[in-house]
Parts: structure tokens; sequence; C-alpha cells
């Protein structure tokens, strides 16, 4: 069964409220910078915020063609992974659209972070993921302890793999995802854009909302699906 | 019974992919129109193998605002994902889920179920052959065969049948990229002047761009397409002319804008349960 998380938050709190409370100035979402000027939004690469070369688009659909190919031209098939492509500047009027477009960028992400501050988060051990596969992923639970430790410890580490904050736990016995990922990796109140060690990407920002994971995606799940294949 | 627009949403669950960048613009193009038309208080997608992923779905609709959560499949047919693996993920019971919130989660009838199917690749085999006379033109729906679980090769053949009993093209076929009929061998199965060709997927990719296109003979060697090359052209450059008969080529039908009027009939229908 999922589990549901222990914590001190717990009032209710919707994707609105939760734009609302970071829309003071500026704040950070995963790569991207939200700036607010006068009553419009702007977004852009965290590192090209003194850029003034940048493509400027004013549509939120246009974030789905900024999201889906990085710098080399190929597809993101992981939106949450440190590659989003720069050179690019959205501009939005209201919060409805800024609040689609953040979505195309981190999908689900907004609506994750909401129900977290709600309390109302429920997470799942990456056994319960594993276990619950059929057809072709259903080999994938055979995978050792050890073998997760190293593969979790690879693929999900923010310098190269994914940006998401890790609430879920290896088993039922409150095991950590992997020996290999920093204890930063598990904290949401940490920036997991700072492991990228990239001058100017660490402007302060009024507010900095986690890219959180509440359960393993279905890319880990292959990826741990391969391991056993030996593939 | 009608959809409740001011506390009701609606979840556009589909396939998705890794490697395919095409593979969910179709369903994110049908949420975008439907949210246009404000039929529902919010519209969202989830994908199988793409973010936000079905399990992130549990999550998308504060239960304070939104009462019910209309599941509309982006399918062309039942199946393995129809069947198992959306019920599973979203935690659904059948066709109605109360969840501990209150929240009811109602789960539709996949869009290639839908009549209007047949009207819509009626309709996307007049567009792609304006002028074109049915009645010295046969008409192909492309489906994969094979499909583990997946009944899309009935479906194909199920479009067909019903085209076909409206005596408008001179003939209408199913066939299969892996099972006979085999779409390798229209040039045998067909013998008319002109031939339309409907891929019945949900979206284009390797087999609408370029399998069906090399086992039709309109195009060489496959090659990689999860760069931003992907080889569009193949419908750009439509008409072809091959062993004196004229072939013409259409993208997959779920990218036809019409889907998303099916995909709202299918949560209407599922107002009233």
């Amino acid at each position: 069964m999922p589990r549901k998380r222990s914590g001190l938050r717990g009032v209710p709190t919707s994707i609105d409220s939760v734009l609302q409370a970071a829309l003071t100035d500026r704040f950070h979402l995963g790569q991207i910078l939200v700036q607010k000027r006068n009553d419009d939004f702007v977004l852009s690469h965290r590192d090209d915020e003194v850029c003034t070369d940048l493509q400027t688009f004013r549509n939120a659909e246009d974030a789905v063609e900024i999201a889906k190919y990085d710098e080399a031209g190929n597809y993101r098939s992981l939106k949450t992974a440190p590659n989003l492509r720069r050179g690019w500047r959205l501009e939005l009027s209201t919060s409805p659209e800024l609040k689609r477009a953040l979505d195309y960028f981190y999908p689900g992400r907004l609506a994750v972070f909401a129900a977290w501050k709600s309390d109302k988060l429920q997470t799942t051990l990456l056994r319960e993921t594993l276990e619950r596969q059929s057809g072709m992923y259903r080999v994938a639970a055979k995978i050792s302890d050890e073998q997760i430790d190293s593969v979790v410890g690879d693929f999900c580490r923010s310098d190269g793999g994914c940006l998401r904050t890790i609430l879920w736990k290896r088993d039922q016995h409150g095991t950590l995802p992997s020996t290999k990922l920093p204890l930063k990796k598990i904290d949401p109140a940490y920036d997991q854009i700072k492991a990228l060690g990239r001058p100017g990407s660490t402007t302060p920002a009024t507010a900095t909302i986690p890219l959180l994971c509440q359960e393993a995606c279905n890319l880990l799940v292959a990826e741990c699906r391969k391991v056993v294949k030996g593939e | 019974m009608t959809i409740d627009r001011a506390n009701s949403a609606l979840l556009i669950v589909a396939h998705g992919s890794t490697v395919n960048p095409d593979s969910s613009a179709p369903t994110l193009a049908h949420a975008a129109e439907i949210r246009r038309r404000t039929i529902f208080a919010d519209v969202a997608c989830a994908f199988w193998k793409e973010e936000p992923s079905l399990r992130d779905a549990l999550f998308l609709f504060d239960p304070e605002s939104v009462r019910e959560v209309y599941v509309v499949p982006n399918f062309i047919s039942e199946g393995y994902f129809t069947q198992t693996v959306v019920p599973r993920e979203l935690e659904l019971n059948g066709q109605i889920t109360k969840r501990p919130s209150g929240q009811i989660w109602k789960y539709c009838e996949p869009v290639g179920n839908h009549s209007m199917m047949t009207e819509l690749l009626l309709k996307r085999a007049r567009e792609v052959a304006p002028g074109v006379d049915p009645a010295e033109t046969s008409l192909l729906i492309v489906a994969h065969g094979t499909d583990l679980n997946e009944n899309s090769a009935a479906a194909a053949k199920r479009e067909a049948e019903k085209i076909c009993a409206l005596a408008k093209y001179a003939a209408v076929l199913n066939v299969y990229m892996e099972e006979p009929p085999l779409v390798s061998d229209w040039r045998k199965l067909t013998k008319t002047q002109n031939v339309i060709v409907v891929p019945f997927f949900i979206s284009d990719g390797l087999h609408s761009y370029e399998d069906i296109p090399r086992l039709l003979g309109i195009a060489s060697e496959r090659s990689t397409t999860n760069s931003r090359t992907a080889p569009v052209e193949i419908f750009r450059r439509n008409r072809y002319e091959t062993d004196g008969r004229l072939l013409f080529y259409s993208p997959s039908i779920g990218t036809d804008a019409g889907f998303a009027d099916i995909i709202i009939e299918q949560a209407a229908k599922s107002a009233g349960v």
C-alpha cells in the first residue's frame, strides 16, 4: 500500500496558492527562473538571467517544444533531467498560462508539490512499484538490493540524471533509495540545481519549488529491468 | 446527465514514448483544444511512458474543487493497457471509483471504440485525396497486427467493414504490418487506379513515418527519429505515382483534430453512469 508521509504540513494547498505564495518577486522551479514583471510573468533558463539575445515566446503551449529537445537536439524523455535547453524567454500575461507552461516544462510537479504541502501526498516504496509491474516489466522485481543501490545512485543523481528530490524509500524497512546519493537528494529544502555546480545557476530567489518524486518513474523501472536482464 | 463543468475534470490517458518525440503530441493538442472549450473545470493528460505519469495523475485534481474526474483512454482499442495497466496505475475499481476524499473517478471507453471513428476515417480519406472519386479508389486501414493482448487489428477490421457497408469506395481493406493481409501486398490486394492509405494509430512515429511507407514502397530505409528531424516529409509529398497507380498516404488517424470531439463524447457517455 502507498504510504502517507508524516510531516508538519497539512494546510490545504492548491497549485494556485503555491504559485501565489512563490510569486512575490521571483522563484525557481528546476532549471527555470520565473520573474514577475508588473502583471506579466517572464520565464527563462536559470543560466540565462543576464542574457539579452534570447528568443522570445508568448504562448504557454510554446513550452512543449522548448522542453522537448536538449541543446544537442535529442528528445528529452525525462523532463526533470538537468538538460533543459537555454536561449529562450517565455512571456506570459496570466496566472493560468503560467501554471500551464510550468506544467509543460515539469509535468505534474506543481500538483505533487501542492499535495505534499497539504500533507496529502502518498509515497510508494520502490519495492512496491516493482512488485506491481506486469508484462515485460514484471521481471524488474527480481533486482537485488545491491543492484538497486547502484542503479538508483546512477540514474537518479542530480548531476546528470534527474533533478527531483526523492521522497520514496527502497523497502518496508525504510531503507534510503541509494547509499550512493547524498542525503541532500532526499531533502525538499535543498535546491538540487546546486549539485550541477554551475556559476550563475544559483541566483537567490524568494522561493525554490522542489521537484518532488513520490514514486519511482517508469524510466527507473525500465532501468531496473535492464539490470535484471543483463542488458 | 451532462458533465458538470464547474466541478468536473478530464484526464486523457495515453501511452507516450521514451524515444518518439511525436507520440504524445496529438494527446496534448486534443487536451489543449478541449481546455479551450471550457467544458471541464480542468483538463490534464497522463502517460504510461512520459510525464506526468499515470501515478502522478492521482494528485492532479484537488478534491476540494474537482468532484468528478473523467478518465478517457486515448487508445485505438481495448487491450492490455486499457484493461490492465491504466486501472492498476490509477487504482480504479471499474467504471466508477470513489476515492477516500469523496472524489469520483469515471473510467470511460477508449476513443477507438466510438462510432464517430468511422466518419473520422472517411473525412481523413477525403482530405488526403481531394477530388478523387471513391468509386475508383481502394481505402486501406493499416494497423500493426500481432500486438500482444491488443485488439487494434480487430478494431481496424471492424472499421473497414463498417466503411465497406456504406458502399462508397470500390474496396475497403484492413491491412497489417506484421500479419496477413500485409500492407506490403497492397498491389496484389487492390485493383483500382487510386489507393488511399490511413494508418490506424494514435500518433505518428516510426510506423507511420518510415515503416509503413517502406512497406508501401514509397520510402527507403529506416532512420532514427529521436531528434528534431522527424520525417514528416512523407506526408507533405503526398500523391505517389507507382506502377501506374496513384497512392495517397495519410498521417495517423489520431492526429486528426476530430479526436477532441470523440474524447468529449466518451466522457459524456459516462456522465450518466
